[in-house]
């Protein structure tokens, strides 16, 4: 194979990557600060998916509205759903919170689908385009707007994300959450509001997600399991809770699934990438950047 | 006694003593052993093959929920690739009989072990971590098997369906009813002499307080292991039940959705407890049998009720039913009480 198309694979992993890492950063977050393994992720992408499709589609306005829309449409959900759903928990979980949690999220998982399946049925609703056109990136490969639109927005998103965490007070607070729940009560630090702020953000990078895929995946109720799993691939290969390691995560996962599209065809990506962190989860349990895990022999 | 030595009937009578301790220890209270009769012989007097058939799925949903508690009950480990693991123990029987003509008894019993063997290659790479990694993988490893039997074509025809001859000739359901009512009280019984014995003590320290138990003694590694190998074993056992009774296989039977029923069947009937995922699957299904306009809502319904049982009442159905039991023991008590 050619050095040109080589390039072109990994290009086209990159691209795919963002997305990965936009989905994983939310993760990561939430399992780094409130301890909740989230497998309804993918639901919030769905939510984000149809936010922007009636936006765009139905109401017409233009398509950085439309994703705005399904930012705030998908960051209300998530609030909704901490305040209903894993509050109560909190308040009356004694033990076992994690494994709990992530099993809440799975019955999340399914009313949300199924709500949007029994009400808005199984049809694929999409649009063709936000914008028209190519750009050429090499010789022999195209992308289209959208994709480079999308993979821009990825990357602020994550850059206005880093600034938030790092320099406003209230990712601080989230921060040092992150770090000790008791030490950051004992600084004033609020924790229900913190946790119901950062599930919100988490959904809302979700909802952004499938508001920027639209044009390429459509929206239907199912659509959020293929970037979940996808997700969730990236946080188990960087260790869970790494916020940093998400991003890179994102790619690396992102380039691998071009590379074992390329060579093997569809449907095998699963295996290589459970391949490969079966490796890592033999020789490296906590990940490829070492985030803080606790295995079952150390305290 | 002792000093004798051992007598020709000592031998039976440590034997009957075993068999005694065993019985106290299984701990089935009258009620209970009366309805497993009742279940047992329903079939000699029901003749309609429907509801014959009704009862087959739930003995089926029930064995698998007992046995998917045994890990989310005792050690507090979700095995979120299940539905993979019975999918393993069909595939493997029902390969094995079509390309190699083993009869689909040996099935059973390599169904088993293939699928229990998995679990302990799993269980030693992942159970070493804390038990959330051991769900998402054992998730993965669902995902991967799942793919792997849709992209072989050639030898499982994927998403088309692969036709697996039945255990009998005839479809008769009070045969097959009678094939998997040993393997329910197989591992009703297995499991309870498990959790009820020093076994289940560690499984419960393990699942509470990880630490605590380390501290008090417990290899925390040879105890989850063990149980999560059981428990896959166990899918793989109902598996192969499930290829030669339906008769068809695709990959949609590993798909998550079918896990989380699982999961849903157990936690309503009660986390912990064996008997309660029997108890719910018996009254679950069945009500999704006749209410079939709620069909279309099943999912929705199993979600809400995972998010109710597990916020707001932990004890599912058996907690229910231990609190009639005892109202009624209250009612009952209280003449006997008074001044």
């Amino acid at each position: 194979m050619q050095l040109s198309g080589l390039l072109d694979l990994v290009i086209i992993g990159l691209f795919r990557g963002g997305i990965y890492a936009l989905m994983a950063l939310g993760l990561a977050l939430v399992f780094g600060v409130m301890n909740i393994a989230q497998f309804a992720h993918g639901e919030f992408y769905m939510v984000g998916a149809y936010v922007a499709f009636f936006a765009a589609a139905v109401l017409g306005v233009h398509p950085l509205l439309a994703w705005a829309s399904a930012l705030v449409c998908s960051f209300a959900v998530g609030v909704l759903v901490e305040r209903t759903v894993f509050l109560p928990l909190r308040l009356r979980s004694r033990e076992g919170w994690v494994m709990n949690a992530f099993l809440l999220t799975v019955g999340v998982s399914f009313v949300l689908q199924n709500v949007a399946l029994a009400w808005l049925g199984p049809s694929y609703r999409g649009i063709t385009e936000y914008w028209k056109g190519n750009i050429s990136i090499t010789a022999g490969l195209n992308v289209s707007a959208d994709r480079m639109a999308s993979f821009v927005a990825v990357i602020v998103t994550i850059a206005a994300l880093w600034l938030f965490l790092q320099r406003t007070r209230i990712g601080r607070a989230i921060r040092a959450v992150a770090q000790d729940e008791r030490g950051a009560t004992l600084v004033g630090i609020s924790l229900g509001r913190i946790h119901t702020l950062t599930f919100g953000v988490s959904t809302a990078l979700a909802g952004l997600a499938g508001a920027v895929l639209l044009p390429m995946t459509q929206a239907y109720p199912n659509v959020g399991f293929k970037p979940m799993v996808l997700s969730w691939y990236v946080v188990m290969l960087v260790g869970m809770g790494s916020i940093s390691g998400a991003v890179v995560g994102g790619f690396i996962i992102g380039i691998l699934e071009s590379f074992s599209y390329y060579y093997l065809g569809g449907g095998w990506q699963d295996v290589v990438v459970l391949g490969v962190l079966i490796l890592i989860l033999l020789f490296r349990p906590s990940g490829l950047f070492g985030a803080e895990v606790k295995g079952i022999w150390e305290r | 006694m002792e000093i004798k030595g051992s007598s020709p009937t000592t031998l039976t009578v440590r034997w009957l003593d075993r068999v005694q301790s065993a019985w106290r220890l299984l701990g089935f209270s009258p009620l209970g052993l009366l309805l497993l009769v009742i279940i047992g012989l329903a079939p000699l007097f029901i003749k309609n093959d429907y509801i014959l058939r009704l009862m087959v799925v739930c003995l089926m949903f029930g064995t698998q929920a007992m046995a998917f508690d045994l890990t989310i009950g005792f050690i507090n480990v979700v095995n979120f690739g299940f539905a993979a693991f019975v999918g393993l123990g069909a595939y493997t029987s029902a390969l094995l009989m079509i390309n190699l003509g083993w009869s689909p008894w040996i099935g059973l019993i390599m169904g088993a072990l293939v699928s229990g063997l998995l679990g302990f290659l799993l269980g030693i790479l992942t159970l070493r971590l804390r038990g959330i990694y051991a769900a998402i993988m054992a998730w993965f490893v669902g995902l991967a098997l799942m793919s792997l039997v849709t992209v072989n074509v050639d030898l499982t025809r994927g998403p088309l369906g692969l036709v697996v001859p039945l255990f009998f000739e005839s479809s008769k359901q009070i045969l097959y009813f009678y094939i998997i009512f040993p393997i329910m009280i197989g591992t009703l019984v297995i499991l309870r002499l498990l959790t009820r014995s020093h076994y289940g003590l560690a499984f419960r320290a393990l699942g509470g307080n990880l630490d605590a138990a380390r501290a008090s003694g417990i290899n925390p590694v040879k105890y989850l292991v063990m149980n999560f190998t059981i428990s896959c074993a166990l899918a793989g056992l109902v598996g192969v039940f499930y290829a030669h009774y339906f008769g068809i296989l695709t990959p949609a039977m590993m798909l998550t959705r079918s896990t989380v029923e699982i999961l849903a069947i157990a936690y309503i009937g009660g986390r912990g407890t064996l008997w309660g995922g029997l108890l719910a699957a018996f009254l679950v299904i069945p009500v999704f049998e006749y209410l079939r306009g709620l069909l279309a809502y099943r999912w929705i319904i199993y979600g809400l009720f995972l998010i109710v049982t597990m916020v707001f009442y932990p004890g599912g159905l058996v907690g229910v039913v231990f609190w009639i039991g005892n109202l009624i023991k209250r009612l009952f008590s209280r003449p006997s009480k008074g001044p």
